[in-house]
């Protein structure tokens, strides 16, 4: 009988130490999950306040960039008015003579190769050269 | 005070409810440490979460920055009306 008693203790003490082990465990891992929780409460809070004034900031950016896209085109059509009122027009000969080529007659050099010199040449080839 | 010696049936209920109870204490143990893993396992997940939400603060912490953005394009709207006005005026004198 005393073997029983003693055993129904042990099994009661191990039975509530089991228990408090496990409570103390488990409440230290929940008080830590409670703290970081906690945290990311107000980091979400950051989060949504940081996040509040994207929507009316972008709307406005892109009415005001409407606005700025519709302008341009008026912009640079009166710009071209401009250029083109400013810019200076030469006025055109009444009469336009024959194209004539600039470097004038072309001389052959196949004689001065061989020696031979023509009668006339050195007034050809002044008149050329003129 | 008189002990009454306990009777067969008494002795093997009481060894039944003794090895009844370590069962139990077994039982309990590993539902416990089931449930201690599990919750670190919330732990680890929660602390991936708060690692998650931080980045993304540090993602938005520069959004104060749109209000101004937007107060810079107001201000290139009003000088693209004066550059309006000024454009005006000269195709005016060049047409006149």
């Amino acid at each position: 009988m005393t073997t029983l008693v003693v055993l129904s203790v042990i099994d009661i003490a191990l039975l509530i130490a089991g228990l408090a082990f496990y409570l103390f465990v488990v409440g230290s891992q929940l008080t830590r999950i409670a703290k970081n929780l906690e945290e990311c409460a107000n980091t979400v809070r950051e989060i949504v306040g940081n996040a509040e004034v994207i929507r009316p900031g972008v709307e406005h950016i892109n009415r005001t960039g409407r606005v700025i896209a519709g302008a341009l085109p008026l912009l640079y059509g009166m710009a071209e008015g401009i250029v083109k009122g400013v810019t200076p027009r030469p006025a055109e000969p009444p009469v336009r003579g024959p194209a004539r080529p600039a470097s004038g007659r072309r001389r052959s050099r196949l004689h001065d190769s061989v020696g031979y010199v023509p009668s006339g040449a050195s007034q050809q080839n002044a008149g050329v050269a003129e | 005070m008189t002990v009454e010696a306990l009777t067969s049936t008494q002795k093997g209920l009481w060894w039944g409810a003794v090895i009844g109870g370590f069962v139990i204490v077994l039982a309990v143990a590993a539902l416990l440490t089931i449930l201690v893993v599990l919750v670190r396992r919330i732990d680890q997940r929660v602390v991936k979460v708060r690692e998650t939400l931080h980045a993304a603060r540090d993602n938005t912490a520069d959004t104060a920055l749109i209000g101004e953005t937007a107060d810079r394009v107001d201000a290139v709207l009003a000088e693209g009306l004066q550059h309006h006005l000024f454009l005006g005026r000269v195709l005016d004198k060049v047409r006149s």
